[in-house]
C-alpha cells in the first residue's frame, strides 16, 4: 500500500525511507521497491509514526521547509498538527483513510495521479 | 437375488441419508441465513429508533443545534456510546461540507472518539447513494475495511433533505458468532459426510470385490463358459420357456485323458468350447456342468432346435484336435429339446435332457436325440409338483391285467398296476415309468404305496374269488415306513391277505439274504404269497431259490420274447428253469405273451400260468369281473 501512495507522490523506485518505528521498519524490510534509510536527511520520503518521530520530522524540516525529504504521517493527528506532512495513511472507524493536502503537495510540486484526486482535499 | 436385493437395499439407505444430510446441510446454512436476516432486520430498526430520538433532541436541526451546543453533542455522543454493544462494532453520524466531504457530527466510540468534524473518507459509494436518495442501504463488508460485516446507513431527513447519516456498523466478530450459531449441528452434518464418503468408498471396494468374486464363480475358469450358479441366476432373471435347450457330452473322454495327458484333456476341452460358442449367437448361453458335458440354452426365436443340434453335432463330430503331432476327432453325444411353455423348473429340464443323453449312450453313443411333442407333452408327469398334486387329490388308479391258466386260459389271477390319472383328461392315465424314478425314497412313494394297497384290499373285498399281485421293489422293504404300512394293511385285511401276492423286483444283489428271509416271513404271515418277478434277468438268480421261500417264479418278459429270434436255445433255457420251479415247489409264470405264438410255444412248454397283452391288457377290474360273469 505504501509503495503506491510514495509512487503517487511521485518518488520513484527505489524509494529511501526514513522511519523509527520498529514494527514499521520490519515490514519495510522486504519490501523490492523500498530502501531504508539510517538518517533523515539521506532520505526521500519520512514515515511520521510517533510523537518522537514528529517532533525530529517539525525539527529537521525547519531547516529545508521545501526540500527533501517529503513528510508523510500515519496518523490524522501528526497531518493535523504538523504543516510540513503533505498526507497521510491511517485506520477510522475500520475503513482505511487516505488523504493528501493540497496546499502542502504544491509547496513540494507534487501533483498526484488522477485517480487520487478524490482523497487530495484543500484543508483539514 | 436375494443378494441384489440386499446390495438394493443397502444403496438405496445410503442414497437416502446423502439426500438427508444435504438437506440438513442446506437447512444450516438457510437457518444461519434466517438469523443473520433476523438481525439485520433488527438492527433496521434499532437504527430508524436511534436517528428518530436525535432529531428529536436537535429539534430537526442536527448540525445546527450541535454547532451550537458542545453539551448537547457530548450527550449525544455518550448516548451512542451506550448503544454500543457486542453486536455493533461503531455508532456514528455523518455529514457532508460544502465540498462534498463526509465530516463526523456524533461517534459513539468510547477509544478512538474523533473530534466534531473531523473528515471521513467512507470507502462505499454507497453512503452517496443514500445520502443522495434517502433511502436506507446496507453496505457489506469490502476492501479497505477491517472488523465491519456490515454497515446500516440510514439517512436522517429534514424537510425532503438529508441532513445527517447515521451509520451503525454491525461488528464481524457478531457475524462469526452467528455462523457460528448452528456450529454443533455443522459438525455433526460434516461427521455424517465424513461418515458417507467412507461408508461409499468401502461399499464401493466391496462391490468391486463382490463383483471380482462373482465372475469367478459364474464362469469356468478352464473354458470360460458358464458355471451351474449362472444358469440358474440367468432363469431367475428369464423366463425359462423363451429358451431351447440342449445337453452335450464328449464320449470316450477319460481315454484322451489317460493317453495325452490332463492338460493336452484341457486343451481339448478349451477348443470344444469355442466350437461351441462359434455356432451359438451372443443371447444363447453354454455352461459347463461337468468335466465335459455342457449345457446349452438358445432364445426360441432364434433357430429351431432340430436345426441347431443338427448343425452343432454335425459342427462337432467333424472337429479335429492336434495333440502330440496327432490328429484327434472326438464323437459326442447329445439330447436336446424344446422347453414346453409353462415349464418353471429347470432341474426338471436337465435330468429329462440327462436321461435323454443316457439313453443315446446306452445306444452306442456318437448320435443325438431331439425330443418330439409327444416326448415333451409327457414331461410334465415328471413334475414333483405334479405328481405331489395328484396324490393329494387321490388321481391315483390301479389296473388289473390278468394272469391265465396256460391249458385252460382261464383268470387265476391279476397284476395291479399303478396309473396316475391326468388333470386335465381322467380318461388319460399316466404310466408308472414317467412318475416312479421321480418320488422314489420320498414320502411321496409312501404315500402312493398307501393309496395302492387300499385300492388293492378293496377290491380283494369286493370280488370274493379273485386274487392280486402288486408290485414291490426290494429296496421299499429294507424301508421301515413302507413295511410298517404293508404290515398294517395285511393285518386290518388279515381275512383276504392270502389272495395277495408280493411282486418282489431286485435292481440290487442281495447281501443279507437272513434279512431278506425274515422281511418274506413279514409278508407271507397273513397267507400271502411272495412272487420273483423278472426271474433270468440281472440279479433275479438262481440264488434266490436257493436261500429264500418263494412261492411264485415269473420268468422275464425278454427271456420270453427271445422265443421269436431263438427259439431253441430259449426253449432249452424255459425247460431248465420249469425243472427248477417243479424241483423247488414253486408256480411258474410267463411274462410278455404278446401273441398266439408265444402262448402256443409257452403252453406246449409246459409252463403253468402266462401273462400279457396277448391274454389281456392292463384294464379296470370290473371289465375282467364282467366278462369272466358272462
Amino acid at each position: 500500500m505504501y509503495g503506491t501512495i510514495f509512487a503517487a507522490l511521485g518518488l520513484k523506485a527505489p524509494v529511501h525511507l526514513y522511519v523509527d518505528d520498529k514494527e514499521y521498519r520490519s515490514v519495510f524490510r522486504h519490501s523490492p521497491d523500498i530502501e531504508l534509510t539510517n538518517t533523515f536527511e539521506k532520505s526521500d520520503i519520512v514515515l511520521v509514526t510517533t510523537e518522537e518521530a514528529l517532533e525530529l520530522a517539525r525539527r529537521k524540516k525547519g531547516e529545508n521547509p521545501e526540500g527533501k525529504p517529503i513528510l508523510f504521517a500515519t496518523d490524522y493527528h501528526f497531518l493535523k498538527s504538523c504543516e510540513k506532512t503533505v498526507g497521510a495513511f491511517y485506520w477510522r472507524k475500520g475503513r482505511s483513510q487516505l488523504l493528501f493536502l493540497k496546499k502542502r503537495l504544491d509547496r513540494h510540486h507534487i501533483a498526484v495521479p488522477e485517480k487520487y484526486g478524490k482523497f487530495v482535499i484543500d484543508e483539514l | 437375488m436375494k443378494q441384489l436385493y440386499f446390495n438394493r437395499i443397502i444403496f438405496g439407505i445410503i442414497g437416502l441419508l446423502i439426500l438427508f444430510v444435504l438437506y440438513l446441510q442446506y437447512a444450516i446454512i438457510e437457518n444461519t441465513e434466517k438469523i443473520k436476516k433476523d438481525e439485520i432486520q433488527k438492527s433496521e430498526n434499532y437504527a430508524q429508533k436511534i436517528a428518530e430520538y436525535l432529531q428529536a433532541k436537535t429539534d430537526n436541526h442536527m448540525e445546527a443545534s450541535l454547532t451550537k451546543s458542545p453539551k448537547l453533542r457530548t450527550q449525544l455522543n455518550e448516548l451512542l456510546q451506550a448503544l454500543l454493544t457486542e453486536k455493533y462494532q461503531y455508532i456514528f453520524v455523518l455529514k457532508k461540507d460544502t465540498k462534498g466531504h463526509y465530516r463526523f457530527l456524533l461517534d459513539g466510540s468510547k477509544e478512538d472518539a474523533v473530534e466534531y468534524k473531523t473528515l471521513f473518507f467512507p470507502q462505499s459509494s454507497l453512503f452517496d447513494k443514500v445520502y443522495a436518495e434517502r433511502k436506507m442501504g446496507i453496505a457489506k463488508q469490502q476492501e479497505g475495511t477491517q472488523k465491519i460485516w456490515l454497515s446500516l446507513l440510514y439517512p436522517i431527513v429534514e424537510a425532503n433533505q438529508t441532513e445527517a447519516l447515521l451509520v451503525v456498523d454491525l461488528s464481524e466478530e457478531y457475524a462469526d458468532y452467528l455462523n457460528n450459531f448452528n456450529s454443533p449441528l455443522k459438525m455433526l452434518v460434516g461427521l455424517m459426510q465424513v461418515f458417507l464418503v467412507v461408508s461409499m468408498v468401502l461399499l464401493g471396494l466391496m462391490a468391486y470385490r463382490y463383483y471380482k468374486f462373482r465372475q469367478s464363480v459364474l464362469n469356468d475358469v478352464l473354458t470360460g463358459a458358464h458355471t451351474k450358479l449362472y444358469l440358474e441366476e440367468f432363469f431367475n432373471r428369464n423366463r425359462l420357456d423363451d429358451y431351447n435347450a440342449i445337453l452335450i457330452d464328449m464320449d470316450e473322454f477319460k481315454e484322451i485323458n489317460e493317453k495325452y495327458s490332463y492338460d493336452a484333456g484341457d486343451v481339448i476341452i478349451k477348443e470344444f468350447t469355442q466350437a461351441i460358442l462359434a455356432e451359438l449367437s451372443l443371447e444363447s448361453k453354454l455352461i459347463r456342468t461337468g468335466g465335459t458335458e455342457f449345457f446349452i440354452v438358445v432364445p426360441k426365436k432364434e433357430i429351431s432346435i432340430g436345426v441347431l443340434a443338427q448343425k452343432l453335432f454335425k459342427r462337432l463330430q467333424e472337429k479335429k484336435y492336434l495333440i502330440d503331432n496327432d490328429v484327434i476327432f472326438l464323437t459326442i453325444s447329445m439330447s436336446a429339446m424344446i422347453i414346453p411353455s409353462g415349464t418353471s423348473s429347470l432341474q426338471n429340464i436337465q435330468r429329462i435332457l440327462d436321461e435323454k443323453l443316457l439313453e443315446v449312450k446306452s445306444r452306442g453313443k456318437n448320435d443325438f436325440i431331439v425330443l418330439d411333442l409327444q416326448m415333451i407333452d409327457n414331461l410334465r408327469y415328471r413334475d414333483i409338483n405334479y405328481i405331489k398334486e395328484a396324490l393329494e387329490e387321490k388321481r391315483v388308479s390301479c389296473l388289473y391285467q390278468p394272469i391265465v391258466h396256460t391249458q385252460t386260459k382261464q383268470i387265476v389271477k391279476y397284476e395291479a398296476l399303478v396309473r396316475l390319472v391326468d388333470k386335465e383328461d381322467s380318461n388319460k392315465l399316466i404310466t408308472p415309468d414317467h412318475f416312479l424314478k421321480i418320488i422314489k425314497g420320498t414320502t411321496q412313494y409312501i404315500k402312493m404305496s398307501k393309496l395302492v394297497l387300499k385300492e388293492v384290499f378293496s377290491s380283494l373285498h369286493a370280488f370274493k374269488d379273485i386274487k392280486l399281485s402288486i408290485n414291490l421293489d426290494l429296496d421299499d422293504l429294507y424301508n421301515n415306513d413302507m413295511m410298517k404300512l404293508i404290515a398294517k394293511h395285511l393285518y386290518k385285511n388279515r381275512e383276504v391277505a392270502d389272495r395277495l401276492t408280493f411282486e418282489i423286483l431286485e435292481y440290487n444283489e442281495i447281501v443279507d439274504y437272513d434279512k431278506v428271509m425274515l422281511i418274506f416271513q413279514q409278508l407271507k404271515a397273513y397267507g400271502s404269497k411272495v412272487a420273483i418277478d423278472d426271474f433270468g434277468s440281472g440279479y433275479a438268480n438262481y440264488s434266490y431259490l436257493i436261500h429264500l421261500d418263494i412261492d411264485i417264479i415269473k420268468i422275464d418278459g425278454n427271456l420270453i420274447s427271445q422265443l421269436h429270434t431263438s427259439a431253441q436255445r430259449t426253449k432249452i433255457v424255459l425247460e431248465s428253469i420249469r425243472n427248477l420251479a417243479e424241483k423247488f415247489g414253486c408256480k411258474l409264470v410267463a411274462e410278455f405273451v404278446s401273441d398266439e405264438m408265444l402262448y402256443t410255444q409257452i403252453k406246449a412248454l409246459g409252463i403253468e400260468y402266462a401273462q400279457g397283452y396277448y391274454l389281456g391288457e392292463p384294464k379296470p377290474i370290473e371289465a375282467y369281473e364282467k366278462f369272466i360273469k358272462v
